[in-house]
């Protein structure tokens, strides 16, 4: 992350001191702003959703629901508690259900309350990568905004894409679980070589 | 049918809590409260995201950018017109929307471009935002092979939706 922002950054602002200096500060202001009324937007938002999930909690709905999903969470997330493997099955059920604001503050709080790496705390651990990729290469099975802005832009036929995108939406799904288990499997086979390398390297 | 999630719901925990005779009303404040938190946190790293995005695209570097990646794609079968559409979407959902209606303009939204410009817009997500939001209350600073796997994962999902969009 950082160094993805670090090269756009360089890029850009290199970009602007050539052509255009003034624009710099411009886009910047443009930036900031955008991200705060988006944030007031989120709040407005993650209030809805935040709410609507204690009252949900109240009624003994979320942990039916988390019981529900358990089997498939247990095998993607595995070694977590019950707090946890509900906040990821509400993560997931808004997902599909293409609320990703309602979402987002779900996976905040299943991130928060994940089992930690016990040597390095500042790393992410396997479930946490998986919970990002779960997310990131969208869970949405119907893409709402896409339907309507077609139809805004006067598609004769706003739903035409749905197959494909379906395909490629759960496409990228599989491949990104899949990647985080060989992934995490590699790491730990080639940590441990490492480790037994340097026990052998200790007694010679 | 999208329409009717939100407020079937909405109906349904309302229902749900008078039957069960909980509080809804208190439990909704309890939980509502905690947003402004919540976005408090959030927020920095929204500022750093929507500001790279915003002078990316200002600075012309992400068009040079996609000029640069768009011959590239073409034995992936994703036309070259959408170098930008799939630079920017990973990075922020309202810089590329504009690209999107942009490319619907341009192109039309029932042409072949037009219609694989949807599933790649609707097959993934914004892969950067959603890797930061998601850390931004853990004490978590590296993410490890996430954002790598994520950005591969998708690009796999939109090879795959253009080309069907070939056939179909």
């Amino acid at each position: 992350m950082s160094i993805v922002w670090l090269i756009i950054m360089l890029l850009s602002v290199a970009a602007l001191l050539l052509s255009d200096p003034s624009a710099a500060l411009e886009a910047m202001i443009t930036g900031a702003n955008g991200a705060v009324s988006l944030a007031l937007t989120l709040v407005a938002l993650y209030g809805i959703w935040l709410g609507l999930f204690e009252a949900l909690e109240s009624t003994g709905v979320a942990d039916r629901l988390a019981r529900l999903l358990r089997p498939a969470v247990r095998r993607l997330f595995p070694g977590e508690n019950a707090e946890t493997e509900k906040y990821v099955s509400m993560n997931i059920s808004a997902n599909l259900l293409g609320l990703g604001n309602a979402a987002t503050p779900m996976a905040i709080n299943a991130v928060r309350t994940m089992k930690r790496d016990p040597v390095r705390s500042a790393v992410a651990t396997t479930n946490m990568i998986m919970l990002v990729v779960i997310s990131a290469t969208s869970l949405q099975i119907f893409p709402s905004t896409v339907v309507s802005l077609r139809a805004a832009h006067g598609s004769a036929n706003p739903a035409d894409f749905l197959l494909p995108c379906i395909v490629a939406t759960v496409s990228s799904t599989i491949v990104g679980i899949a990647g985080v288990k060989l992934l995490s499997k590699a790491m730990t086979a080639i940590a441990k070589r490492r480790a037994k390398r340097k026990k052998t390297g200790s007694a010679a | 049918m999208t329409l009717y999630i939100v407020p079937a719901i909405f109906l349904g925990v309302l229902v749900l809590s008078l039957v069960r005779k909980k509080d809804a009303y208190a439990a909704f404040v309890k939980g509502a409260g905690a947003a402004l938190e919540l976005m408090a946190g959030v927020l920095p790293y929204l500022m750093a995201v929507m500001i790279a995005c915003e002078l990316f695209r200002v600075s012309g570097a992400a068009a040079a950018f996609s000029r640069f990646v768009s011959p590239a794609l073409a034995p992936t079968g994703i036309p070259g017109e959408l170098a930008e559409l799939l630079l920017l979407r990973p990075l922020s959902g309202a810089g590329s929307l504009s690209v999107l209606e942009n490319i619907y303009d341009v192109y039309g939204t029932d042409s072949f471009i037009g219609r694989c410009a949807s599933v790649v817009y609707g097959s993934s997500e914004t892969v950067f935002y959603v890797s930061a939001i998601y850390f931004s209350k853990s004490e978590i600073k590296r993410l490890r092979y996430a954002i790598p796997l994520a950005l591969a994962a998708s690009f796999v999902g939109n090879i795959i939706g253009c080309n069907l969009c070939r056939i179909i």
